[in-house]
């Protein structure tokens, strides 16, 4: 396994706090996540709630957790998605999603708690039609100060995709 | 005939026996595996049910949810149906006990058979097809799908917020709505045997006979046996939904399994509570 931070050339709070996690095979996936119980995950394996939309998936984890009122937990849904510019996709559910949609939902949906790390597993799988390590870095970007310490959980032969381009 | 083939066929019955046999076996492992799980979960919601620590503002609101779907939603045309379902068995047993020149019991067959008996029944295999196979698919699918392991990897229990709220909420509505179909049960018992019919009961017969058939022993009974009824259309669907494994053609499978243990234990519950009631 072999840990690269901060590559490609996101803003540098963002950077700071990103790492990109090289795995060789499923085998260091697998120990890789037992070994993070802790963390938030954003994976293809972690769907969202599929008959509630976006801004409900965010906000309820948010509810549930802290105990607060719905409109106040929906609040701070609708500013995270405004931060992600995605605030047009609040309303759909799930299955009315595009993959870059349902990307940001479940990374707001892992971040809203501000659990002590976030992991984005596989990439590929949750992004199939996008140039996804530009798209990581301008998402990451755009949450500065919202997440304390983000992981990329790539193969390593995706590594190529991560060095900065001209 | 050669000794080795009668051995030969001697083995081939018993390798059939055995075979049967573990057959067998597997199924009743998998049948009391499935009720051992149906009433671990009916256990642990009546125990998180009754434990304040288990309500929070997220929790309540899954509740509401429930049974403004369950009850409030379909209340009006439910209890609509019920009225219509009442006048008709009202009319038929008081023309059959005036036929038999006994129309003073009357009122007493109507309370007996629609609102200790009836009302109940139909009110849970109502919500039981409605709301039963609803929340059956939308479990199987949750956990075909992993939603249930996605949220309590971000520190959401299932339990609480997706899985107790739905069967509080089932319970909650098939109780309110038994209630609601009594209550115009009885108003309309009361319109059609004593408003209409002024001469056919002494003053003070309606309340004394209500009096007597919803004694507090039968009160009781009709309560505890209407909550348990809210409890199978809520506990059996969701149990089945939670051991569907994770492949989508299951899914079918779960919600018939699941309508199928809801219908028989109602009818085991109604059988129970009239033995009872009148063995």
């Amino acid at each position: 396994m072999t840990v690269s931070d901060n590559q490609g050339t996101p803003a540098a709070g963002a950077a700071r706090k990103k790492r990109v996690i090289l795995m060789n095979g499923p085998a260091d996936r697998l120990q890789l996540l037992a070994s993070h119980r802790e963390a938030a995950v954003v994976s293809e394996t972690h769907p969202l709630r599929a008959n509630l939309s976006v801004l409900e998936n965010i906000a309820t984890v948010l509810q549930f957790r802290t105990n607060s009122y719905i409109g106040e937990a929906e609040d701070i849904a609708l500013r995270l998605l405004d931060r992600a510019g995605r605030r047009d996709c609040a309303g759909k559910r799930d299955p009315d999603l595009d993959y870059e949609e349902r990307f940001i939902a479940k990374l707001l949906r892992a971040l809203v708690l501000r659990p002590p790390l976030v992991l984005i597993d596989r990439p590929a799988q949750l992004l199939p039609d996008t140039d996804y390590p530009h798209f990581l870095n301008r998402t990451l970007a755009a949450l500065d100060g919202e997440f304390d310490q983000c992981w990329i959980l790539d193969y390593a032969w995706n590594s190529p995709l991560y060095r900065p381009r001209a | 005939m050669p000794l080795s083939t009668h051995r030969g066929r001697y083995y081939s019955v018993m390798d059939a026996l055995q075979n049967w046999l573990i057959l067998r076996g597997r199924g009743f492992g998998t049948w009391a595996g499935t009720w051992a799980r149906t009433l671990r979960l009916g256990a642990q919601a009546l125990v998180a049910a009754l434990s304040p620590s288990t309500y929070n503002r997220a929790m309540l609101q899954v509740v509401q949810k429930q049974v403004y779907f369950t009850a409030w939603q379909i209340l009006p045309g439910f209890a609509l149906f019920c009225a219509l379902f009442s006048v008709l068995i009202i009319l038929i047993v008081g023309e059959t006990a005036r036929d038999f020149g006994l129309y003073q019991y009357a009122l007493e067959l109507v309370m007996r058979i629609l609102v200790l008996e009836l009302l109940p029944l139909m009110t849970a295999l109502f919500v039981a097809l409605r709301t039963g196979a609803a929340m059956n698919t939308e479990v199987a699918l949750m956990q075909i799908q992993n939603e249930l392991g996605a949220l309590e990897r971000i520190g959401v229990d299932p339990f609480r917020l997706e899985i107790l709220p739905r069967i509080i909420g089932g319970t909650v509505s098939v109780l309110a709505m038994t209630a609601v179909n009594i209550v115009v049960g009885l108003a309309l018992a009361h319109l059609i045997i004593v408003d209409l019919q002024p001469w056919s009961l002494a003053p003070g017969e309606f309340s004394r006979v209500v009096g007597d058939v919803l004694n507090p022993a039968a009160q009781l009974a009709l309560w505890l046996k209407t909550a348990a009824f809210g409890l199978a259309v809520t506990v059996i669907p969701i149990a089945e939904g939670m051991g569907t494994p994770q492949k989508l053609y299951y899914a079918p499978i779960s919600v018939l399994r699941g309508m199928v243990r809801v219908f028989f234990v109602l009818m085991l519950l109604e059988t129970a509570a009239l033995a009872l009631l009148y063995v």
